[in-house]
């Protein structure tokens, strides 16, 4: 890592960045306030800070390659490890669904079926390798890895993807391997893991010439775990009725604890987000201005139609409150106060909902269905994900079967916006509109 | 070869009765000698020639023939004798199948669960492979159980001569040696997908005998992909008289050439041998191992070229393929794409490509 | 004097070539295939025997190509319509390196070594756009004579419109769209062709640098078609003057090398 580089990086990070954000616009504000829905609520105040925290971030990456060692990660991936060696650390997949989100997943997906890759491969990873192929992005300049850091915990398929991008870049994998918990998780199953980041310390350290420091990623854990915690109530705020925040907003302001766990910036940015909630709360102010049904997401969400969706369901006074998706950074992270933080991080990174078998996901399910009193239940099976989608049609009739709650699949993706047939989904949500309305339970 | 091996439904019958318990294994890395052990007969489902329409309301469309058609067997009563289920851990897609019958469909049957680590491996892959085949044992006991240490040690033992067969009919079969088709060798390497080594061993040795000589005349390639299926694709091979030198097929030679290794812990030796095995997408080996392996293969057996027969929809394939298709080719080595679905048949524009590219290999 | 016949069974053309030892081509035909494919390669081979005025008996040797190579009776030997086009493109233009092809079904793209050996080569996936039968129903619907695509296309003035479907049935709605909206025809047509161009386009670069271009197949009377594949090279083509019996030629030239 060149000094010059370094430097470059740390005056920007404490005051360039701002300047240069100010002036050359990054951080300015979008056209004038657009017309308010009146289905909808007063907008989140703590949106501008985040959207200064993703900007800036992003910002931030042009500077990082060559300043410090530059990391691609998988989103469940144990980031303290990484953190404690000082590597910026870049998500791929938050960056996917941000190409999704500004519609240009489709276009940067062919770079990479250009190169052969099928287009029944997971978008996220066909968005990262079309990125990596041509440099498309709607977000400036991703900063390229020196090294990969992926855990399985999500899929096997990021096991395939961030092997092809060592190929191609040959740069070193780090890979931890968790074992998907068919039953219940064992003691070999921690010891394997615990072996595992054992073995990624010795690769780092031999990678990055410093010496692991065990008290700062101790440190970094407890912040970790702060960070995840404070997450965890800012969903449960979602309990109250009306709730002070849709799932919309909630695929969002995520994004400091995906990719930004383990830095001060994310737990600041929650106590904040914490704060002008709980305010909602005792004012009683709802993210709809009148919530009559309250529903349930599950699966990553469909970036691309992200403010369709969110206006249909307010135009019919829905409100999404809890997702499987959004609470898979908080649900297992009470496992990090473990006193040895390695077992802490094999709990917590093994136990997550993609990593559990389906009986799992259907335990969660009903305890959100409880907790958060959910009236009907979305399912997006989305053809990008095969361990979030494939058993949705028995989860679909189960539901039913077994707590009385009605759902609808949608057939989607989360990246790809040619998957996508609005006559399909318009007949689908029609029928699921009726048959809630009609079932006669009335939120309060 | 012996008439007790003609039919798959008819050995399982005649074992069953025999007191052996028959337990349905799903693709595709296994520990198939701790089920012999424990009086185990693993019946394999690879492909079986279903036409999907149970599994439709199950799975996706965008889920792979695979595992549509292993799911339609449980559903339309085709697996009824089998006293439970085996899933080894080989793709996102089986995953959530082994869970999706485990937990949401309701079969009465007991599911058994194998998950294997993935590369890159380290000191603590070993460790816990060998974990796997201990707790692998230990779940299967009360249902089929106590093992055996002695019947394990011959199962092991078993096993190993079941792979030196193997060797050496694929070490046969590059060098030009084995007068056979290519419907007949996977015919016959395929038994083992049921046979007990008691009756896979012989059927081995006889089919080495009576196959020697040299084989077809025409140009050689390597076959990879999953499985040798849609059958269309070995007899236009075979019309053409190409002869596959060697293979790169998950059903085949991915999980079977394990090399000869001793331990006189038989679950060490059973652990040394699965980590000798060729390297393999579903255990993700990194992308320049399976590159050097395919080049060595292709070289040793003589072939000119390799075909890629993908499975729709299959992952773990379709992953790998742009990078080998793109180094492959740099290194001069010609090679053939094709997209087929199990059991589907053959649209003559596949046939065409398949042609064309053994006449540009002649 | 020996002759040598190449037959070329397409979905929408037989072609049947005639040469002799010096590998002159003694006469040629071009009829449509029709419901009965050994019906027509019969027909096709008897008229291009009277063409020549020689009999049956005077054929050293018959190669049968095209998907219904399978249906030619008496021929000596089948052989892919890629190996054909090959050796039918290398004799007509010895330097060729990349043939495009694009027929009634499919539209292929090989890659030719030294001597016009095939080493490498893409062809469509099942879908029918990028091929012959795309245009066919595009000119259907905007009822225009199929010859006449070619040159409407290049009296487009401005930029074509843009067809995004890749599918043709989403395309032929597309179409009918278009047209409702009072775009232009030539217009149209040219984006149309942009769509078929587009799509092959991804396959030549598939195969790397495609060097010196041969097309071949029907399409290639298309002068719209054949444009735009010249601005997107950079460089004209190498097309005969009868560009679809190119492989039957080559098959004819393959027959003579068996003997």
């Amino acid at each position: 890592m060149s000094l010059a580089k370094k430097i470059e990086y740390w005056f920007m990070k404490d005051i360039g960045a701002d300047l240069l954000m100010k002036f050359g616009g990054a951080a300015k504000k979008k056209k004038g306030p657009s017309k308010p829905n009146p289905k909808l609520g007063p907008r989140l105040e703590a949106s501008a800070v985040l959207q200064r925290i993703i900007a800036r971030h992003y910002f931030m990456s042009r500077f990082a390659k060559g300043a410090m060692p530059v990391a691609w990660v998988t989103s469940g991936a144990p980031v303290e490890l990484l953190r404690a060696f000082g590597f910026y650390t870049v998500y791929p997949e938050n960056h996917s669904a941000l190409c999704g989100a500004a519609k240009r997943g489709a276009e940067i997906c062919q770079v990479a079926e250009e190169r052969g890759y099928a287009s029944e491969l997971c978008s996220y990873a066909r968005v990262d390798l079309g990125h990596l192929f041509s440099g498309k992005t709607p977000v400036g300049l991703l900063p390229k890895p020196d090294i990969l850091f992926c855990t399985t915990n999500i899929c096997a398929t990021v096991g395939y993807w961030y092997k092809a991008i060592a190929h191609y870049l040959q740069i070193p994998l780090i890979q931890l391997d968790t074992p998907f918990n068919f039953t219940e998780m064992t003691q070999a199953d921690e010891d394997y893991i615990v072996a595992q980041l054992h073995e990624s310390v010795e690769e780092l350290e031999k990678f990055s010439g410093r010496k692991f420091n065990y008290n700062e990623f101790v440190r970094i854990c407890e912040m970790s775990h702060a960070t995840s915690m404070l997450w965890g109530e800012v969903l449960d705020t979602m309990k109250t009725k009306p709730s002070p925040m849709t799932i919309f907003d909630a695929f969002t302001q995520m994004l400091p604890v995906v990719s930004l766990r383990g830095l001060p910036v994310a737990k600041n940015y929650y106590e904040i987000l914490i704060e002008e909630l709980q305010q909602r709360v005792k004012d009683g102010v709802g993210a709809l201005a009148n919530e009559r049904k309250r529903l349930m997401w599950d699966n990553i969400a469909v970036w691309f139609k992200l403010n369709d969706l969110s206006k249909l369901f307010a135009e019919h006074d829905m409100n999404f409150v809890v997702a499987t998706y959004t609470s898979s950074w908080s649900s297992t992270q009470d496992h990090m106060s473990n006193a040895d933080p390695f077992k802490g991080i094999a709990q917590t990174y093994s136990r997550t909902i993609l990593n559990c078998n389906l009986n799992h996901r259907l335990h969660t399910m009903q305890q959100s269905i409880e907790d958060w009193d959910v009236d009907g239940l979305v399912i997006h099976s989305a053809r990008s994900c095969k361990p979030y989608s494939v058993g949705q049609y028995d989860l679909k009739r189960l539901v039913l079967e077994r707590f009385d709650v009605p759902s609808v699949v949608i057939e989607a993706d989360i990246a790809d916006e040619r998957v996508w047939s609005d006559e399909q989904v318009r007949t689908r949500l029609e029928a699921f509109f009726e048959a809630l309305e009609d079932d006669g339970r009335e939120a309060a | 070869m012996a008439e007790k091996t003609a039919s798959r439904g008819a050995y399982i019958t005649e074992k069953k009765q025999a007191g052996l318990r028959p337990v349905g294994v799903f693709p595709a890395q296994y520990p198939k000698e701790i089920l012999w052990a424990l009086g185990i007969l693993p019946v394999e489902i690879w492909d079986p020639p279903l036409d999907i329409s149970t599994a439709g309301a199950h799975l996706q469309p965008y889920v792979c023939s695979i595992v549509q058609s292993g799911l339609e067997l449980i559903l339309n009563g085709g697996a009824e004798e089998m006293e439970a289920f085996l899933f080894p851990h080989t793709c996102d897609s089986v995953q959530n199948l082994a869970t999706v019958v485990n937990d949401y469909i309701d079969l009465n049957k007991p599911c058994y669960f194998f998950f294997h680590p993935k590369a890159p491996y380290r000191q603590s892959s070993r460790d816990y492979y060998y974990n796997q085949l201990k707790r692998l044992a230990k779940e299967l006991e009360p249902q089929f159980g106590p093992m055996d240490a002695e019947k394990l040690k011959t199962a092991v033992a078993q096993g190993a001569k079941v792979a030196e067969l193997l060797r050496q009919i694929y070490m046969l079969r590059a060098q030009n040696r084995l007068a056979c088709s290519a419907v007949e060798f996977y015919k016959t390497i395929r038994l083992g997908e049921y046979l007990l080594p008691e009756d896979f061993i012989p059927v081995l040795e006889d089919f080495m005998l009576g196959a020697g000589g040299q084989g077809p005349s025409g140009p050689a390639v390597v076959l990879s992909g999953v499985l040798p299926n849609p059958p269309e694709i070995l007899q236009t091979l075979d019309e053409m008289d190409v002869r596959i030198g060697n293979d790169d097929l998950l059903a085949c030679s991915r999980r079977m050439i394990a090399p000869p290794v001793h331990d006189d812990d038989p679950l060490m030796q059973m652990t040394k041998a699965y980590f000798g095995l060729p390297p393999c997408s579903t255990k993700n080996s990194p992308t320049d191992e399976r590159l050097d392996y395919l080049q060595v293969i292709s070289e040793r057996s003589g072939a000119k070229g390799i075909i890629f027969n993908m499975v729709k929809f299959c992952e773990t394939e379709l992953f790998d393929i742009p990078q080998l298709e793109e180094a492959l080719k740099k290194r001069g080595v010609p090679i053939l794409v094709v997209d087929t679905e199990i059991n589907q048949g053959f649209s003559g524009q596949l046939a065409t490509r398949i042609e064309a590219f053994i006449e540009m290999l002649g | 004097m020996a002759y040598f016949a190449g037959v070329d069974v397409g979905s929408l053309s037989t072609d049947v070539v005639i040469i002799d030892d010096n590998a002159e081509i003694i006469s040629y035909t071009v009829i449509e295939t029709g419901a009965n494919s050994t019906q027509a390669a019969e027909k096709a081979l008897e008229s291009a025997l009277e063409q020549a005025g020689i009999k049956r008996r005077d054929i050293a040797k018959v190669v049968a190509t095209g998907y219904g190579r399978i249906s030619v009776p008496g021929a000596d030997k089948k052989i892919t319509e890629i190996t054909c086009h090959g050796a039918g493109a290398h004799h007509l233009f010895p330097g060729a390196q990349t043939v495009i092809d694009i027929g009634g079904q499919d539209s292929k793209v090989i890659r030719l070594g030294p001597g016009g050996k095939v080493i490498d080569f893409v062809m469509n996936d099942k879908c029918a756009a990028g091929t012959g039968r795309f245009l066919e129903v595009m000119a259907g619907k905007l009822q225009v004579k199929l010859s006449d695509m070619g040159p409407l296309s290049l009296k487009a003035q401005g930029e074509p419109v843009k067809i995004s479907s890749v599918c043709t049935v989403f395309a032929e709605s597309e179409v009918v769209s278009l047209v409702a909206q009072n775009h232009p025809t030539e217009q149209i047509i040219k984006g149309i062709h942009k769509a078929i161009v587009n799509r092959v386009w991804n396959m030549v670069k598939g195969l790397g640098e495609p060097g010196k271009v041969v097309m071949s197949g029907g399409v290639a009377k298309n002068r719209g078609v054949a444009a735009l594949f010249e601005e997107r090279l950079g460089a004209p083509m190498l097309i005969s003057d009868e560009p679809q019996i190119v492989g039957a030629l080559g098959a004819a030239l393959l027959a003579r090398n068996q003997s």
